[in-house]
């Protein structure tokens, strides 16, 4: 109870729904509709990633992580992470959990990062209906630009984010 | 409903048969594990939609259409992009958007610039991203991905006009 309570999303958010009631309520009957969608949509894809969360933390030994994800990994280590997130499905936040269990078993601080943002933004299952929605030219732009900006930042992140900074991230986890 | 949802279904039905078979204590402990997490997830997770509701009542197509139209020029650029990173949707609700967006006089870099940043930055994932990792390791996704936006915003720019 008291983690809700904490929770500053939770009191924001029902300050602006009071806020827009008293504005017009109609539109907090919307948002109360639109809320309902999301957590619908985000309940029927999430479950089956928090399995694979789970049996992936017991059954993938942390050597196998080392070796395929690790410091040692290379252009290889690169390539996993991006098929790891390109062919996922689910919201980002539902990514955080899975990264964190990738680190704490020995993957690469850049290739977590990659995989992160290869997962929000560059869905290969879905290119196709992508391309037909908008357009050959306009999704090329778009996925390959993004593609080369988050190599380059994987490659920079070992400059910015220290490997002390790491192991605090994995000190304040378990 | 879309392929990818019955996939990772499919997955995790079929890999947490072979644990059973594998190895059935392990295959428990890691569903607990799972469902631990899982409910770890919901106190962040289910208020942050609650405020994504709405802004997605508040930040209509109707609006954006209106401020990403041809004319609009580097405010469309910024709104596209401020709008972008706020808002959060799934592809699948994205990408029709966007369509209909540049149907009705949006403007090909705004939207580009629009769509990038609805994917690649979660303003409202800051707090959870926050706490599972740091707030400068958040800071650097986010600046990366918006850093990318910028260049697609150049580069349709380029190409399209």
């Amino acid at each position: 109870m008291k983690k809700w309570m904490k929770n500053k999303f939770l009191i924001f958010g029902i300050l602006a729904l009071i806020a827009l009631s008293i504005y017009d309520y109609r539109l907090s009957f919307i948002a109360i509709e639109k809320t309902y969608q999301q957590i619908i949509s985000m309940l029927l894809i999430v479950p089956p990633i928090f399995i694979l969360i789970g049996l992936f933390d017991v059954f993938i030994e942390k050597e196998t992580v080392i070796q395929l994800l690790g410091k040692e990994s290379g252009l290889k280590g690169l390539f996993l992470s991006f098929f790891l997130g390109a062919f996922s499905a689910g919201p980002t936040i539902a990514a955080f959990p899975l990264a964190l269990l990738m680190m704490k078993k020995g993957a690469k601080y850049g290739n977590v990062v990659f995989f992160l943002m290869v997962w929000s933004t560059l869905k290969l299952p879905i290119l196709i209906y992508q391309v037909s929605e908008l357009g050959l030219k306009l999704t090329l732009i778009m996925n390959l630009t993004m593609l080369i900006v988050f190599v380059i930042s994987s490659y920079l992140i070992d400059y910015v984010i220290s490997s002390d900074e790491v192991e605090q991230m994995l000190d304040k986890s378990s | 409903m879309s392929t990818e949802v019955y996939v990772i279904y499919g997955l995790a039905v079929i890999l947490t048969t072979l644990g059973f078979i594998k190895n059935p204590k392990k295959t428990k402990i890691g569903l607990k594990k799972g469902l631990k997490s899982f409910l770890n997830l919901m106190p962040i997770l289910l208020p942050m939609f609650l405020v994504i509701g709405l802004f997605l009542t508040l930040i209509t197509p109707k609006l954006i259409s209106s401020l990403l139209g041809e004319e609009s020029g580097f405010f469309g650029v910024v709104f596209g992009l401020g709008i972008g990173s706020i808002t959060f949707m799934p592809p699948f609700v994205a990408f029709p958007l966007g369509k209909s967006l540049l149907e009705n006089g949006g403007a090909y870099p705004q939207v580009a610039g629009f769509l990038v940043t609805l994917m690649s930055i979660g303003f409202v994932y800051f707090q959870a991203e926050s706490r599972y990792f740091s707030k400068k390791s958040a800071i650097f996704r986010n600046l990366v991905s918006f850093t990318g936006a910028i260049i697609v915003v150049f580069v349709v720019w380029v190409v399209y006009l």
